[in-house]
């Protein structure tokens, strides 16, 4: 039974890692910087969808297309304003770039809503489907089915649309690409503006479960980074298969070792994946010295 | 000492600091405002630090926080249960951290890119979590209260801040002629050489990984000199105050703010930082304490867009003028 609920449980917050993932997976897929403020695009996100149910009412889930709307918007602001000054200068200014940009945001919405924790009442919070000895809440359950669906959507989009393909060109090769006449910025923009989005959907799953606080992004922008090295930087199904095996990882220490301890569990297997198979369980671009 | 001769010649301004710092406490108006001297000199002792690594090398590590928890940890525990004075415990963690370092960068620096920076992430979270867990030892959230035994040096306790306020400027100037020392050896020339061109540096037949390894794990054991200082200054630590990432992320802006890969830019960057974060806290209380950090966040953002070498870059442009003036007079 405990295995059971245990397995369940790993699975479907493994589904919303892999959302988190994925948005930054395409980022550096695309760019090749690994962004820190992954975390915090969720919290503001999460906020988002806070304040949107307090003006709006209904279901949280049916926030989807605006938030989806104004991330976006907000994603593309960022990187014209923010990340584009330092394309080009290497991983050491990205790396701090985007330090800088999510301790500024975890301290701006601090500083406007304060430290306070909210939630958003609504009735789907407490229901569960039974099934056996196992039971899923539904909160949990939309979450992961929405994660999956968004994570498809993407893939899909990279591979069908004329400007995911532009985008998969300036992964494998910006200069070349752009001498096909794609503009690599054009696609920065994009990829940049699709994994804040990625970020703020998983932020509108969430907030049916978790408290909204200014550091609520913090933790799961940590798990994120070890779910893409899991998969491979740059690769979006093995975000997908890492998030749900950090997901278990996490969801079995919890159960069996103990609950304060899962980050713990999550943050051995990094070390461990760095140590063993850098390149991730499902290849990606890694440079051994 | 010719090394130290050299030293005072080249850099006659820096004698001229020097004196004036420790004048200070002679004229200082508060209690408080000594504090807020000790505290810009191990801030600015710890970025000092991170700068080894993270400056002369360009490998951003997120867990010197860690590090300075463990010298914080390591001597309040064996002060706090066995009564050993932490002026011999900082020894004990120095050792600790060179240990913990060379386990963080073994799997992490055979790997280019980011990866290190997450490792140190990964690093950091684990310790944290551990502190937390194990209450009974290391007293869990509530962490650990250090009681007054009496002024004595031994003990690192005294009635004023004045004794705390010459130990920390010994151990600034410590780790600054560390750094110095390490900016003039072989170790510290390879790591530029290793931050202009990996590659190139590698076919002259230096050893990145290796190089890297061993400038991180001195990096680390020169921060672990901090803990204890600070800990016994403050007297109490908690693993959310010290161990967390917030923490490593304010020693590495001070060194950016300041100057990365210079000697000075640390000092410079806590002298501009500390006393900011003072006053903001102050204006805005604790309930608002977002501020100072969001502050520090815009100026981190904005010295890497506009002035990625640091606010220490302001200063020799200022030296270079004139050395140019001296050779048209010529």
């Amino acid at each position: 039974m405990l295995l059971g609920q245990t397995i369940i449980n790993g699975l479907m917050i493994g589904g919303v890692y892999a959302l988190i993932a994925v948005g930054l997976t395409i980022i550096f897929g695309v760019m090749k910087i690994v962004n820190f403020a992954q975390g915090e695009f969720l919290m503001v996100g999460m906020y988002v969808t806070w304040l949107l149910y307090k003006a709006i009412g209904g279901s949280p889930y049916l926030l989807i297309p605006p938030v989806i709307v104004i991330m976006f918007i907000f994603g593309l602001l960022l990187y014209k304003i923010v990340v584009k000054p330092v394309v080009g200068k290497g991983d050491t200014a990205y790396i701090l770039l985007t330090v800088g940009l999510s301790i500024f945001l975890q301290n701006v919405v601090q500083l406007i809503w304060g430290a306070n924790y909210f939630s958003i009442e609504t009735t789907i919070k407490t229901e569960a489907i039974q099934m056996g000895d196992v039971s899923i809440q539904l909160p949990r359950l939309i979450a992961f089915i929405g994660a999956i669906i968004l994570v498809g959507g993407l893939h899909l989009f990279l591979k069908k649309t004329d400007i995911g393909k532009a985008m998969r060109a300036t992964a494998e090769n910006s200069q070349v690409a752009s001498l096909l006449g794609i503009n690599p910025s054009r696609s920065f923009a994009i990829a940049f503006a699709i994994g804040v989005v990625m970020a703020g959907m998983a932020g509108v799953l969430l907030t049916p479960m978790f408290y909204v606080y200014p550091r609520v992004g913090q933790l799961f922008g940590l798990t994120a980074f070890v779910v893409v090295v899991l998969g491979g930087l740059g690769n979006i199904t093995g975000a997908l298969f890492g998030g749900l095996i950090i997901g278990l990882v996490e969801a079995f220490t919890a159960s069996y070792v103990a609950l304060d301890l899962a980050p713990v569990g999550t943050f051995v297997v990094f070390l461990l994946v760095l140590l063993l198979k850098p390149e991730g369980i499902f290849g990606g671009g890694v440079r051994k010295t | 000492m010719t090394d130290f001769k050299e030293l005072i010649k080249k850099q006659k301004y820096s004698v001229f600091i020097v004196i004036l710092f420790l004048l200070f406490p002679l004229i200082s108006p508060s209690d408080y405002i000594t504090h807020v001297m000790v505290l810009i000199f191990l801030f600015a002792a710890m970025a000092t630090a991170w700068n080894v690594i993270g400056g002369y090398g360009a490998q951003v590590s997120w867990c010197h926080a860690t590090f300075f928890a463990i010298g914080a940890y390591t001597s309040f525990l064996l002060f706090l249960r066995f009564n050993i004075s932490p002026i011999i415990s900082i020894f004990a963690a120095m050792i600790m951290s060179f240990i913990l370092a060379m386990i963080v960068g073994y799997p992490s620096f055979r790997l280019r890119g980011v990866y290190f920076s997450l490792a140190t992430i990964a690093f950091a979270e684990i310790v944290k979590t551990l502190l937390l867990y194990f209450t009974d030892f290391t007293g869990g959230a509530n962490g650990l209260m250090l009681p007054y035994k009496g002024a004595s040096l031994m003990s690192l306790q005294f009635k004023t801040e004045i004794p705390y306020y010459y130990i920390s400027f010994v151990v600034l100037a410590l780790l600054i002629f560390v750094t110095w020392k390490f900016e003039k050896s072989k170790l510290g020339y390879f790591l530029k050489a290793i931050k202009e061109d990996e590659d190139a540096a590698e076919s002259l037949g230096i050893k990145a990984y290796k190089v890297k390894l061993t400038a991180f794990a001195l990096s680390a054991v020169m921060i672990s000199i901090v803990g204890p200082i600070y800990a016994f200054n403050i007297s109490y630590i908690d693993p959310i105050g010290i161990g967390h990432l917030d923490l490593s992320i304010k020693i590495g802006t001070i060194a950016i703010i300041g100057g990365v890969a210079t000697l000075w830019g640390p000092l410079l960057g806590a002298i501009i930082i500390i006393p900011l974060s003072e006053i903001t806290n102050a204006l805005l209380g604790s309930t608002r304490g977002g501020a100072s950090t969001a502050i520090y966040g815009l100026i981190l953002i904005l010295v890497i867009i506009f002035k990625p070498e640091g606010l220490i870059s302001l200063f020799d442009k200022f030296k270079g003028r004139k050395k140019d003036k001296k050779l048209k007079v010529r």
